[in-house]
């Protein structure tokens, strides 16, 4: 059953292209991930989807009901967690989930219930009355987290939500969102993080408006990259990546910490390959080739490149 | 120091470059208002709605009315057929005065009796009330004055005058409000601007973040200070090159004194205004805070307390002493020297001292405040 | 029902913890109504004279007792040059300067007309006009007496002609005080500045921060939004009008003469059309600096200038009397001089009222329908 239903949407400033075209489904239930650079189009595309924004053409069923036609009714289906901090540092805690409770409606033993919740999901039982500005960043997250889905949507869309938090906080968020995700809530969530990304049901990538690519982790990285990636430890990374750069057999490479994998045009080329250019014809030293698995990484640069080359 | 000045300048000066909406604001309104404002306030109080009440319908009461309108101070608006009218004309203000005629005028005047003529002035705008009952009580003198000549004329008699007053009004013949207001409004709209614009420019990186890079460089916070106040120094000059130059196509505001020395005084006045609106910025932590500061402190003052409508004289000692928060008291008397009277530093060396004085107080104090918040 | 109740104990909590704002909002119309009302004053009390007696007789010391005597002039300088005079002039140090001439006593004595120069500091006409009052006043006294004395000995029966003698009555301030009317209408001024930049401030500052975002995407409706926005601020303005109200009765001890009920009332539809015209501002503004520079130089200056609070609506330009038509203060200060001043009530006033009422409504309809919960 289909919570999220998007056909076509466009959305253009101007002579800018925002969204180019984008269509795709989310599944009741799913966690839903949004991948792309910055200024790819994925924060424009949520404000569409929650009614915020007009569309310029195409159209969108959030919880059954149009965005272009209904807005209004999509906003009670749905919950939102924006990029900027948006509760209100001068409240407290309490006075923060009193006022969003409220402006959902909720009251009496529901709102009390409600609150606990909160409370419990973002480990703030007993400090109800701390000011919500002298939490520390993962704290404040998971209250707006909590505030935000206070009136048990069935749709949540958070837009970057773990940016800046610690790794624990990280995890410990990751956990909240799978057990919305349990309780049947369809969560769409953007991202840059790439690991998160691996905790996703379904992912699509947008670059420059346009979906270039979706499915789940384990599909991506099986479908899109046909190409053998190696992986290699030198002497010299910078040097050594330069180098093969300029081999014709050689795809994109990029920089893994003291590593560089390389995706290869040429599947027949291999470990010896790269040693004949590196040591035997530039005297770098090589420690280690091996062949891996795609990371999403990978993947997602190497779409991007692609990407690229189709456009020009 | 200079280059992180010039930086600090500089990033603040494209900032305003951009936001062009606020251009617009800063250089359109001065002007707009200015010439709306000229052309409206003034205190020359003409053309008074009058009614008349005049049950003795003679000679004589037709003939002092008219001398009464044939001025241009006075419009009669309605004669009236008895004094239960008088109430609701004074209440709505459909006059501000009502004339009220005995009806044995002519018999007493013929008798050569003193006959008392009633004025119902409103006194609700004391000022005009006042002015009324001048131009009454003179109006009516002359009128007895003018009977006197008149039988003196017709027993073939000297009238005799004893003193002839000539009044000669220097700087202002025509008594013209607007030129006397008109210094006082340019003040007020250059200090206005001048606090207003800058009042936000710290504070704005305050809310929004971008401070706390700021405050991590090597940036001292005197050179901060210098470097957000600089660009708008340059603005706000231009600011006042537009309004002056209004005043005098628009209003004849002419320059009687020394260019140079108007060009200094509003320099040293804008350098005040904008230490003042520093100050506030680097106090304020929202904006919301800065704009209601802002308002307080330049907006009110300068309009109550500069001397530009209400005489400082006129004020009670210590408000006297209070007037010297705001520069906009300085800049007027200044002003009204140079535009009005033409007069050379001598008449106002010291108003420019206390506004130096001024701004460099605010100055120090907001690069205190910064440097404690820094250290906070 | 319950959100906007949650939305208007949301907006308290955040008012009651900002500390300057509180300070600002609260203290500072306090203070601001003491020091203005005091200030505003344009009373005439006593006007600084210089004489230039070049006859020093006992006719031409006589004539300056006269003035002396008066009570309005303060004699500060006795001039023996034209230079001096000049000077004094220059540096306004003196409002007017009476030369009376070589002479004098014998032109007198001679029964011949002799000229007195008057020289006016024009600068402030409104003082020079009402100093040439008193003074022509207080010449024809004197005048008068020395004609009496001549006729007099020439056996001529006094008097000679009847005579008009004003009997003038000051209605609602008798005294014509400029703090009657000046401390009501700055009253105005103070809450029309307070109530208006609050709420211009108040969306757009959600709207800067970010928290605007979370609130329209909720099911929020916009009329619920503006509700929760305009009712806490009505609050807040009712609060200050109370507040000044107190200041104005207790420590200005002026007395409100008409219905204490009404007067409230239409306070109450004042903040209301105040708080109108803010949210107009916020909504069309973007960031909080516009809001703030649309504010004072779009909306409140204007409100300042041409409500009448100092300035007469009748002294203004036709064009600009148009304009005078949508400004709130107008309408209130006619109240308020009505209420306080007049003693008058609801029959005199209800059309200005009602003008607030629905000006208030009309705006906050318009608002609300600009307000739509997109963004752009």
């Amino acid at each position: 059953m289909n919570s999220i239903e998007v056909k076509n949407l466009t959305k253009k400033f101007g002579s800018f292209t925002a969204v180019d075209d984008v269509s795709f489904n989310v599944n009741k239930g799913e966690i839903f991930g949004f991948l792309g650079a910055n200024g790819a189009g994925k924060s424009t595309t949520i404000r569409m989807l929650i009614g915020i924004l007009q569309p310029t053409s195409g159209d969108a069923l959030v919880g059954g009901y149009s965005i272009m036609k209904e807005p209004d009714k999509v906003k009670t289906q749905i919950g939102y967690m924006s990029q900027k901090f948006s509760l209100y540092n001068d409240l407290t805690v309490e006075e923060n989930i009193r006022f969003f409770a409220g402006v959902y409606g909720l009251t009496g033993k529901k709102y009390e219930e409600r609150k606990k919740w909160v409370l419990k999901v973002a480990d703030l039982e007993g400090k109800e009355k701390l000011l919500t500005t002298s939490l520390p960043g993962g704290i404040k997250q998971r209250l707006a987290l909590g505030t935000a889905v206070i009136h048990e949507p069935k749709i949540v869309f958070l837009d970057e939500p773990t940016s800046g938090v610690d790794p624990v906080s990280r995890r410990n968020f990751w956990d909240l969102i799978h057990e919305l995700s349990a309780g049947g809530t369809t969560v769409l969530v953007t991202t840059h993080y790439l690991d998160e990304a691996e905790f996703c049901n379904d992912i699509i990538l947008i670059n420059a408006g346009r979906l270039i690519a979706q499915g789940n982790a384990k599909a991506l990285k099986t479908n899109y990259i046909k190409n053998t990636i190696l992986e290699i430890e030198s002497d010299s990374v910078v040097d050594s990546m330069e180098i093969l750069e300029k081999e014709d057999w050689v795809g994109e490479t990029s920089i893994f910490g003291n590593y560089i994998h390389i995706i290869l045009k040429d599947n027949s080329k291999t470990k010896t390959d790269v040693i004949d250019v590196l040591t035997n014809k530039n005297s770098i030293k090589v420690h280690r080739v091996d062949k891996i698995v795609p990371t999403l990484e990978d993947v997602f640069i190497h779409l991007l490149e692609k990407d690229k080359k189709n456009v020009s | 120091m200079y280059h992180r000045i010039y930086a600090i300048a500089k990033k603040e000066f494209k900032q305003l470059k951009r936001d062009t909406r606020m251009l617009f604001i800063v250089f359109f309104f001065p002007v707009v208002l200015l010439a709306i404002f000229g052309y409206a306030i003034n205190f020359d109080v003409k053309h008074i709605k009058i009614a008349v009440y005049d049950p003795d319908k003679s000679e004589y009461t037709r003939e002092y009315i008219n001398g009464l309108i044939s001025s241009e101070y006075f419009e009669l608006v309605t004669y009236i057929d008895s004094d239960a009218e008088i109430k609701k004309l004074l209440d709505e203000k459909i006059v501000q005065a009502v004339i009220v005629f005995p009806n044995d005028l002519s018999k007493k005047l013929n008798n050569k009796e003193e006959v008392k003529v009633q004025y119902l002035v409103d006194g609700v705008e004391g000022n005009t009330a006042n002015v009324i009952v001048n131009y009454v009580n003179a109006a009516t003198i002359n009128y007895s004055l003018k009977l006197t000549k008149e039988y003196l004329a017709v027993t073939g008699k000297q009238f005799y005058v004893p003193i002839n007053l000539e009044p000669r009004f220097w700087f202002n013949p025509e008594l013209e409000s607007s030129k006397f207001l008109i210094p006082g409004l340019m003040g007020m709209i250059l200090i206005i601007t001048a606090v207003v614009s800058v009042s936000l420019s710290i504070v704005r990186e305050k809310e929004r973040g971008t401070i706390e890079q700021i405050n991590v460089s090597p940036l001292s916070s005197f050179e901060l200070i210098i470097g957000k106040t600089a660009p708008h120094i340059v603005i706000s000059l231009i600011n006042a090159a537009i309004v002056l130059l209004a005043g005098y196509v628009l209003f004849g505001v002419a320059i009687k004194g020394s260019i140079f020395l108007l060009l200094l005084s509003t320099f040293i006045f804008l350098f005040a205004a904008l230490g003042l609106g520093i100050f506030i910025s680097s106090v304020a932590d929202s904006q919301q805070v800065a704009f209601q500061a802002a308002n307080i402190a330049a907006l009110l003052p300068s309009l109550i307390l500069s001397g530009f409508i209400f005489p400082i004289e006129s004020m009670p000692t210590v408000i006297q002493w209070i007037t010297n928060i705001t520069p906009a008291k300085f800049y007027v008397v200044t002003l009204r020297a140079i535009l009005l009277r033409g007069v050379g530093l001598s008449a106002f060396w010291e108003q420019l001292i206390y506004m130096m004085i001024f701004g460099t107080i605010f100055i120090v104090l907001a690069t205190l405040v910064d440097r404690k918040a820094k250290a906070a | 029902m319950k959100t906007i109740y949650e939305f208007i104990i949301k907006e308290l909590l955040q008012l009651k913890r900002d500390k300057k704002m509180m300070a600002v909002i609260f203290i500072a119309p306090v203070l601001q109504l003491i020091l203005l009302g005091y200030a505003a004053n344009m009373d005439v009390e006593i006007i600084h004279t210089t004489i230039f007696d070049q006859d020093k007789t006992s006719a031409s010391r006589e004539f300056i007792r006269s003035f002396k005597e008066s009570g309005y002039f303060s004699i500060d300088y006795y001039a023996s040059s034209y230079d001096e005079v000049t000077e004094l002039i220059d540096k306004a140090k003196t409002i007017v300067t009476i030369v009376i001439p070589k002479d004098f006593e014998k032109s007198l004595n001679k029964s011949e007309t002799i000229s007195i120069q008057t020289l006016f500091e024009g600068s402030d006409g409104n003082k020079s006009s009402i100093a040439l009052g008193y003074i022509q006043a207080i010449t024809n006294r004197y005048s008068q007496k020395i004609v009496n004395n001549i006729r007099d000995k020439y056996g001529m029966k006094l008097p000679l002609t009847g005579s008009l003698v004003p009997e003038v009555r000051v209605w609602y301030n008798p005294e014509m005080k400029t703090r009657n009317y000046m401390v009501p209408g700055i009253m105005g001024l103070i809450l029309m500045i307070s109530t208006l930049s609050l709420m211009s401030m108040a969306v757009v500052r959600e709207r800067e921060i970010g928290t605007l975002e979370q609130l329209i995407v909720t099911p929020l409706k916009s009329y619920q939004l503006i509700l929760g926005k305009l009712i806490p601020f009505t609050i807040v303005g009712f609060v200050v009008m109370l507040i000044v109200m107190v200041i104005m009765t207790q420590w200005f001890g002026i007395v409100i003469r008409g219905s204490r009920l009404f007067l409230l009332l239409a306070s109450l539809l004042f903040v209301l059309s105040n708080l109108g015209w803010g949210l107009l501002i916020s909504t069309i503004s973007k960031t909080q600096s516009q809001a703030m520079m649309v504010s004072v130089f779009a909306v409140m200056m204007p409100m300042v200038y041409l409500s009448g609070f100092a300035f007469p609506i009748e002294n203004m330009p036709q064009t600009v009397q148009y304009i005078t038509y949508l400004i709130p203060l107008r309408y209130y200060i006619t109240i308020l001089h009505g209420i306080v001043l007049k003693g008058t009530g609801f029959s005199s006033l209800w059309l200005e009222a009602l003008i607030l009422f629905g000006m208030g409504v009309g705006i906050l309809t318009l608002s609300a329908l600009r307000f739509s919960k997109k963004i752009e």
